[in-house]
């Protein structure tokens, strides 16, 4: 690419001193970054490092708390989305914004205002235009194809389309190539470098390394809000980048692998598990006892694994087989039955009924240990009450009552009424999805702690988690899965942050 | 948190308080209003005994749509249930000369089928409730119509049948207390069983109570069954009352039964649908419709009446949740 573009004249997009912070977390922290005239540049960081907060501020979604934008020089305000759309910025999200059933032609008119003399559409400049895009990216298909028959590859072709149906300066681009095949990005790069070549700028996010070392002319490395590199594509490698998402090197993990970990009883297994392209042939084993985390990044197949060991899909293929028994359940009703427990990803959508009272939470999944008999429907409400509160006490949940709705509890006490309502069952897989997202420091702590201890009762535990320093800490092994598939195990000594992001950013074998 | 927000939960707590004991408060003005205006007639004995009776019979119905709102499905088939049943079990008993109690128990066996059904067209077919009750509805009434052709079936009821309604245990109107036994059979189901709690968690939260383990779809079938089931037991004690299977007898109860159940969710409880709530609602429709009958207000106001309750209770049931919420 023309990496002299980055140095003749000035910069296309200057931002400077650039600050955010919702509620008290600080989502950017004085970011200066540049983007020249006809450069790729990419952002890269994990989850939650700030790169969309500076896309959406961007996009005038959000209003910055302080700092600068300047477009070719001119300080610029945005404050609504029409706002960046007068200045040419035009943003690609992940979840692209067309209608499936309407035609190419129909989703690259949409929000056209061309407007002829009597203040009528003018169709015919209207798709002349239309025509023109469609030809720019190099798009085949006839006009009037439903955008739901095209490819995702081809699809993102026509929201460039789209962009390039006006005069644009600046183009955002969110992980086009999440869900592409090989062949497809580099159909999507030959546009993308067309496109450079005219002059448009393109903000590049990606968590593919390579893919960002091949296409980028400049890179920004992401951390915890803060730009902590901004380097030139020639100077930057692999290693160096995946150092500046890190944040450095950090201090080896404590040694947490149970001496014995193979000679115990394996509780769960599974054999060649596929389902829908989203977990690929994945074959793990989980001793009793065993924390087993699973690694990777978001949407790596980790939650539809999880998914498919509570019964709430079933597999196209593959065997899970549990306590060496074949096990295929037919909803989450009978994979409790079978002794396996789930803690949501969502806690609030799906963990809690908020309205209603931490006792009646926590003891949802275990309605028949209330009963006041045994063959008899009716309740006890002093044994509803033993329950709840033996729970509260084991997991030390801060709540006024028990009658309390959970709704008035905090982030960290709400996570653990959801991970409460299993402790009172016997679980031989106990399944864990962002045990500590949104939970204070604390909080936090006292879920690893509660975690170890379970295992410790011999129960088998998988953790899902997108934070990596969580994982070091609390897991005998650790999974890392990428695009369906995993990718590597770790042991031990093994799991650091590090290895685990590593391992995050291979590309599975096809 | 708690402090920032400190004067303003302070407003929705007294918001809440509000309409927490806004239909009882309400209740009361009434009363005392229609006393004062027509004192003649309304605050005597018979009139109330008049007012408990046409109570009843909305209460059942109410009763059970109570259970289908908690679990978050509407059923607008309940007034068409409660109309076919009256029709059925006169029928089967006149026509086909089936005894009372044969009679009574299989007009409740093929309610609870069409609940079932009900419940299978929302969780199967995945259909709207509005929209899938508002079918089965018209369905129901074209079954009553195939059945009895319109006509009514008065003459030839059995005594004892006629006695249902009218009769009298330890000194309590039968309807009364059957109205008694059902209201505290659907309570003790809502707040005192398994089940209960899973047809609240289902409401609360579908997504929630079947990763808890709970079959959510079964548990909404019931809830179905259960709302046509009391549908069906209203409709044969009116049979029982005015003495006939009349084909549109019950078409009248679906909206104050709508209403009397969500002015009860705003009532001493946050906006959650609750069979004491409900009943407070039944008596202040009840008694709203009855004070204005008795002071004979034009036709149309007793329609503004209707329809403005409704919306109002409607209205009250979703801010107290939202406040509840906040």
């Amino acid at each position: 690419m023309d990496t002299a573009g980055r140095t003749a004249g000035g910069p296309l997009l200057r931002i400077s001193g650039l600050c955010k912070s919702f509620g008290g977390v600080q989502a950017l922290r004085n970011v200066d970054l540049e983007v020249y005239p006809g450069e790729v540049h990419g952002l890269i960081g994990s989850n939650g490092a700030g790169k969309s907060t500076l896309i959406k501020i961007l996009s005038g979604d959000i209003a910055r708390d302080a700092g600068e934008i300047f477009l070719e020089g001119e300080p610029i305000a945005i404050h609504r989305p029409q706002d960046a759309y007068r200045l040419g910025f035009s943003f690609i999200h992940q979840e692209l914004n067309l209608i499936p059933k309407f035609s190419i032609i129909e989703n690259l008119t949409l929000g056209q205002k061309k407007a002829s003399r009597l203040g009528f559409i003018d169709w015919k400049a209207v798709k002349r235009e239309a025509k023109g895009a469609v030809e720019r990216i190099g798009l085949s298909y006839p006009m009037d194809t439903p955008v739901e028959e095209l490819s995702v590859a081809d699809r993102w072709l026509v929201s460039i389309a789209h962009a390039l149906m006006r005069r644009i300066k600046l183009i955002s681009m969110d992980e086009p190539t999440a869900s592409l095949s090989s062949e497809e990005s580099e159909r999507l790069f030959k546009v993308v470098r067309e496109l450079t070549a005219e002059g448009v700028s393109v903000l590049y996010v990606s968590h593919r390394l390579d893919e960002i070392l091949a296409l980028c002319d400049g890179i920004s490395v992401f951390k915890d809000g803060s730009c902590t590199l901004t380097t030139d594509t020639r100077d930057a490698t692999r290693q160096s980048l995946v150092e500046a998402i890190v944040g450095g090197k950090t201090a080896e993990s404590e040694l947490r692998l149970l001496s014995d970990v193979d000679e115990r009883p394996i509780v769960l297994e599974t054999k060649d598990l596929n389902k829908g392209g989203k977990v690929v042939d994945v074959s793990l084993v989980l001793h009793g006892g065993e924390v087993l985390g699973l690694g990777g990044l978001v949407g790596s197949g980790r939650t539809e694994l999880a998914n498919l060991l509570f019964g709430i899909e079933r597999p196209d293929s593959g065997r899970i087989l549990l306590d060496g028994e074949v096990y295929e359940p037919k909803d989450s009703t009978e994979a409790m039955k079978r002794g396996v427990g789930l803690v949501p990803e969502e806690r609030r959508s799906q963990g809690l009924i908020l309205k209603d009272s931490v006792e009646f939470n926590l003891n949802l999944a275990n309605l028949k240990a209330i009963r006041l008999a045994k063959l008899l429907f009716l309740m006890s409400g002093r044994a509803s009450a033993r329950l709840a509160r033996s729970v509260i006490d084991r997991l030390v949940i801060k709540t006024p009552s028990i009658k309390t709705p959970v709704v008035s509890l905090s982030g960290g006490n709400q996570q653990k009424v959801v991970i409460g309502k299993w402790l009172s069952r016997k679980l031989k897989v106990f399944i864990l999805d962002e045990p500590s997202r949104g939970v204070d420091v604390g909080a936090r702590a006292e879920i690893h702690a509660k975690i170890r201890e379970l295992a410790g009762e011999g129960t088998g535990i998988i953790v899902i988690s997108s934070d990596n320093e969580e994982l070091p800490r609390v897991c005998d092994t650790v999974v890392v899965m990428s695009e369906g598939r995993i990718v590597g195990t770790l042991r031990g000594a093994e799991i650091t942050k590090e290895a685990i992001l590593y391992k995050s950013f291979e590309h599975a074998a096809p | 948190m708690l402090q920032q927000g400190n004067r303003k939960t302070k407003r929705n707590a007294r918001l809440l308080t509000i309409s927490k004991f806004g239909t009882l408060i309400g209740m009361a003005i009434m009363i005392l209003s229609f006393s004062i205006a027509v004192p003649a007639i309304f605050p005597t004995f018979r009139n109330m005994v008049n007012v408990a009776n046409q109570a009843t019979l909305s209460a059942i119905i109410s009763g059970g749509l109570t259970v289908a709102l908690i679990i978050g499905e509407m059923d607008l088939s309940i007034a068409n249930v409660a109309s076919f049943a009256g029709v059925l079990v006169t029928g089967l008993m006149v026509q086909s000369r089936w005894p009372v109690g044969l009679a009574i128990a299989a007009v409740v066996l093929v309610s609870a089928a069409i609940g079932i059904a009900n419940g299978l067209i929302i969780t199967k077919l995945k259909v709207n409730s509005v929209v899938a009750t508002l079918g089965t509805g018209s369905i129901v009434v074209g079954l009553n119509y195939a059945y009895a052709q319109g006509v009514p079936i008065a003459s030839g009821l059995p005594e004892s049948f006629k006695q249902l309604a009218f009769g009298k245990v330890l000194g309590v109107p039968n309807n009364i207390a059957i109205m008694i036994v059902v209201l505290f059979v659907l309570w003790v189901f809502i707040n005192h069983t398994e089940w209960g709690v899973q047809l609240r968690a289902t409401g609360g939260n579908p997504s929630a109570a079947r990763l808890s383990g709970i079959r959510v779809d079964r548990i909404k079938i019931l809830g179905m069954s259960i709302a046509s089931i009391c549908a069906s037991v209203t409709g044969i004690l009116l049979a029982s009352l005015i003495g006939s299977g009349t084909s549109a007898a019950a078409d009248g109860y679906l909206m104050p039964a709508f209403a009397a159940v969500f002015l009860g969710s705003a009532t001493l409880r946050d906006g959650d649908f609750h069979i004491v709530g409900t009943l407070v609602g039944v008596f202040f429709i009840g008694i709203g419709f009855n004070g204005l009958a008795i002071f004979g207000v034009p036709t149309f106001v007793q329609y503004f009446f209707r329809g403005g309750i409704l919306v109002l209770a409607v209205g009250l049931s979703s801010v107290a949740r939202s406040l509840a919420t906040k």
